[in-house]
């Protein structure tokens, strides 16, 4: 059985659509990730157009960090006032990356652009986690804990604009996290993800902010700044496609609960490691599209005329 | 029951009017084509009946020819190069005003030269030596080589060809007792909306002897319609309700499952 997706103007498959809700949806539960990373790609491998699964995977994740943001919030582990300060930043960060995202759909290099950065966000991540799962895997082997520092002091802690933020007991200038606001912002806007795991190591390396708090704090951010991004899409490059976005945050909710009760069923490493075999996976195949020689070097888009 | 209506007719017209030996009467099945939820392409019925007076020998070949031509529309033809190993997109073409949808189908084959003296074929002209450049307009960008020009024409078809867009067969009309007609044309789930143009020409030694022509619409109904012209139209409360649903389903389906999992 198919649906028609009205903004992408293509049929699928709805099944397909669902499991690939489904799956985003259990990894992101079971990590407590976004998800937008895996989303967004395996929907332009589905055949979805670039600008339309970037648009719509925004608008998927904002469904998503909704349901996390409360179990955070409800436990009292949200810094409303650093979410504020990274908002102003990504607030200006996506406004310039809607700009960035239309300049590059007039020129016609979208897709090669979202690729090489998709490639190089999915082969980072991958990478990271399967060192730090392989670690902590020998660690275990070898029955070892490992020591963590709990606070840092860095350049972040001497610029000027210094603001009190009692939540996560810091005393820092604005500047480093409406920084880090701005580029989230922007990657948001020209990829359609959440940014949760930039923005989580840098909050916490950064920034120097509790652990406890950075998931929940970040998950507060990234509803607004994907529900902004979602607006800018509407308005801007008419790419979010409702039909699309519904059926993947239905299966996808689902998903997620179910991947929360995996969670906590299984042990982390193996899964984490597992992960980052899927997520370079992606990252190989995004790399083969753009260097093996496509079978068609042309290729053919309507240029709407909107009316 | 139409077919049978129409034989009548032809049969009508052949007695009153005696000078007409080979009369061309056609039907379809349908004036619109909806495009909705479930939309996975369609296939249209053009059926008909072309008739030779008895008395008249049947030595002169008689061929029937079905165009069909959907709305003009722009579109942006980019080349991929190699760049340091990375295929990206470099030199574009844009083409306006080019068919969104063709298909042309005869019940035998048609030379090239036919075609073009009749102004029958995509962009009215086939071979690549025979482009008539005037009849199209483009924005060549920086191209000004005519091989060059030639390549880009040809992944233009190429292209629309291989997504089921641009078709050309002589082996899909069906006759039936020498006289009747009968084809199914695909139209698929990726067709441009608008006004498409049936064509239809009989053809008598490589003459072109009748001609009739009929209109039939492409549109989307029901909510996909109501969505797509809502988002074109309002954007910004389209990425508002986009939004709410959001919001609604994502809360609403960690609650359930939160009460689910308690029983």
């Amino acid at each position: 059985m198919s649906i028609y997706l009205p903004i992408a103007e293509l049929s699928v498959n709805i099944f397909l659509l669902l499991s690939l809700g489904g799956v985003v949806g259990f990894l992101s539960g079971m990590f407590g990730l976004g998800g937008g990373f895996l989303m967004t790609p395996l929907l332009i491998f589905m055949g979805i157009p670039t600008n339309v699964a970037v648009a719509t995977s925004a608008n998927q994740i904002v469904a998503s960090s909704i349901s996390g943001t409360l179990g955070h919030w409800r436990q009292g582990l949200v810094d409303f006032k650093m979410g504020a300060v990274l908002l102003i930043g990504a607030f200006f960060g996506s406004i310039l990356g809607i700009w960035i995202f239309s300049r590059l759909v007039a020129i016609g290099h979208i897709d090669t652009v979202i690729s090489i950065l998709y490639f190089a966000l999915l082969t980072g991540i991958g990478l990271s986690m399967l060192i730090e799962s392989s670690k902590v895997i020998r660690d275990r082997i070898r029955r070892k804990s490992v020591k963590r520092k709990i606070h840092y002091h860095n350049w972040a802690h001497r610029l000027p604009f210094k603001v009190r933020f009692y939540k996560s007991k810091l005393y820092i200038s604005v500047i480093p996290p409406i920084i880090i606001g701005f580029v989230i912002g922007i990657l948001s806007a020209t990829m359609g993800i959440g940014g949760a795991f930039i923005l989580i190591p840098a909050m916490i390396y950064f920034l120097g902010m509790p652990t406890s708090k950075v998931i929940g704090t970040s998950l507060f951010q990234i509803i607004f700044i994907t529900a902004l991004v979602t607006i800018l899409h509407a308005t801007t490059t008419f790419a979010v496609d409702a039909v699309l976005a519904f059926f993947l945050i239905l299966s996808s909710v689902i998903g997620a609960q179910v991947g929360v009760l995996a969670a906590n069923k299984l042990r982390g490493e193996e899964i984490r490691a597992l992960l980052a075999i899927i997520v370079l996976g992606v990252a190989t195949k995004i790399a083969l599209d753009l260097l093996v020689e496509p079978d068609e070097i042309f290729n053919l888009s309507v240029i709407r005329l909107v009316f | 029951m139409i077919k049978q209506l129409i034989i009548l007719f032809y049969f009508l017209t052949g007695v009153l009017t005696p000078s007409i030996s080979i009369a061309l009467v056609i039907g379809s099945d349908q004036e619109e084509i909806y495009i909705d939820a479930n939309f996975s392409g369609e296939e249209l019925l053009v059926f008909g009946a072309f008739y030779s007076d008895p008395s008249q020998s049947r030595d002169s070949k008689s061929d029937i020819l079905i165009e069909v031509v959907g709305p003009p529309e722009d579109v942006a033809l980019r080349k991929k190069d190699s760049y340091f190993g990375f295929w990206l997109n470099s030199k574009s073409v844009t083409f306006r005003d080019v068919p969104g949808f063709y298909y042309l189908s005869s019940t035998s084959e048609l030379t090239d030269e036919f075609l073009i003296n009749n102004q029958i074929g995509l962009l009215e002209k086939k071979k690549s030596e025979m482009i008539d450049w005037s009849l199209l307009t483009t924005d060549w960008g920086s191209i000004i080589n005519e091989k060059e020009k030639e390549e880009f024409y040809n992944a233009l078809i190429r292209t629309k060809q291989n997504d089921s867009l641009y078709k050309q067969v002589s082996d899909e009309i069906e006759i039936i007792d020498g006289n009747l007609f009968r084809s199914y044309i695909d139209i698929p789930n990726t067709v441009p909306v608008g006004e498409y143009t049936v064509n239809l020409h009989l053809i008598i030694d490589n003459e072109v002897s009748q001609e009739y022509s009929y209109n039939f619409m492409v549109t989307r109904v029901g909510i996909e319609e109501a969505i797509y012209s809502f988002s074109k139209n309002y954007p910004f409360f389209y990425g508002l309700i986009s939004l709410i649903i959001a919001i609604i389903v994502g809360w609403s389906g960690a609650e359930i499952f939160k009460r689910f999992r308690r029983i």
